[in-house]
């Protein structure tokens, strides 16, 4: 192979960097990838020295390079730090997850905790998925409520939640699509008052979801490569797509979304009322929701009031 | 998340062989004998290509 030499030094290239023009070898790399990590903590004051912070961690690449970074930065920016994982109960995928990470966090010297929709919910993904609706929107929903209740049990003053560049990009275009400017203004920064709704941070935010796959085979980090056989994500695929065709065509689109929401935000979180911003408790289940009725509990009626589910 | 492995001899670049096979050079990564490759790099047609997918496509 006639190799590229890095932009840095005269060793072998491993990976380009189309939005810089730039090669950069696997010491290198992983030291551009791991530096912007920290400066995105730093930038937006994600983590305090001595606070405990929880990893939603699924086992999967963002979560599995996230847990990694974390616990390096606790070396030299004290924090604590501690996993939870969610059980979806999907067989032979959800299992081997779990089995990873639980690994990952003892070779870490990671505290683990582990969610079980069976027990939790009384259904599974793979319940949902017999029942003929499309899982991945109850699947979400469900998750992240669970993740939010283990971590509050666990006293977590943040929760650190693995979304990458391209989650953040997609997520911002789907809002817009969908009109639902609240949703927007509440992607980085949610306003609660409420106790009970635990701060999610992302340190992945600047970093592309390529980048995360490179870094975890150049670092050899163990994670699930199998994709969830429940998957059925069509808006936010069609997404995906286009935004990847343009980020081949015009490398830097996805920086320049994220940097373009982030200075509407600021201007949007202005131009609104405080209260519009302001998330409430849900009259159901009296947890944090935008609605009177959270979609936690709406998602859960909905199925169980499925036939398959309750076996009726 | 979805890493599909396609293991292929190839010369020539390694964009042109993206091309070729339709896929977009941001949900993949090329691994060349067993070590992760910038794209750019060009292929002589003796080495071992993995094309790693990063997204599960649906």
């Amino acid at each position: 192979m006639f190799s590229v030499k890095c932009s840095l030094c005269k060793k072998d290239g491993a990976v380009y960097l189309p939005y810089m023009k730039k090669v950069l070898c696997e010491g290198h790399f992983v030291n551009f990838f791991e530096k912007r990590v920290f400066r995105t903590v730093r930038e937006f004051k994600m983590i305090r020295k001595g606070e405990r912070i929880a990893v939603g961690y699924s086992g999967g690449k963002d979560s599995t390079v996230l847990l990694h970074i974390l616990s390096k930065l606790r070396k030299t920016h004290p924090f604590e730090l501690f996993a939870i994982t969610v059980d979806v109960g999907i067989p032979g995928y959800s299992d081997r997850l779990v089995e990873v990470a639980r690994e990952e966090c003892k070779k870490l010297g990671v505290e683990h905790r582990v969610v079980y929709f069976k027990k939790e919910l009384g259904f599974t993904t793979a319940d949902i998925y017999k029942s003929g609706r499309s899982p991945c929107s109850y699947c979400g929903v469900f998750r992240r409520r669970l993740l939010n209740v283990a971590a509050r049990e666990e006293k977590a003053d943040k929760l650190a939640i693995a979304h990458t560049l391209d989650d953040v990009a997609q997520t911002v275009l789907m809002n817009i699509m969908r009109n639902e400017p609240l949703r927007l203004v509440r992607l980085v920064e949610p306003v609660v008052d409420e106790e009970a709704f635990v701060p999610r941070i992302k340190p992945l935010l600047r970093t592309p979801e390529k980048e995360v796959v490179q870094y975890a085979l150049i670092k050899n980090l163990p994670f699930q490569t199998k994709g969830c056989p429940g998957m059925r994500v069509a808006f936010r695929h069609e997404i995906r797509k286009m935004l990847n065709a343009l980020e081949e065509k015009h490398p830097g689109t996805k920086l320049k979304i994220l940097n373009s929401f982030l200075s509407m935000e600021r201007l949007m979180r202005k131009g609104l009322e405080g209260e519009e911003l302001r998330i409430g408790k849900c009259k159901i289940c009296k947890e944090p929701s935008s609605t009177e009725v959270c979609m936690f509990c709406k998602r859960k009626e909905e199925i169980s009031s499925s036939r398959v589910i309750t076996g009726c | 998340m979805l890493i599909a492995k396609i293991i292929m001899k190839f010369k020539g670049k390694i964009t042109e062989l993206l091309k070729k096979i339709g896929a977009n050079r941001e949900e993949v990564v090329v691994k060349v004998n067993g070590k992760v490759v910038p794209e750019i790099c060009e292929l002589e047609g003796d080495e071992e290509v993995e094309i790693i997918r990063v997204v599960a496509d649906v």
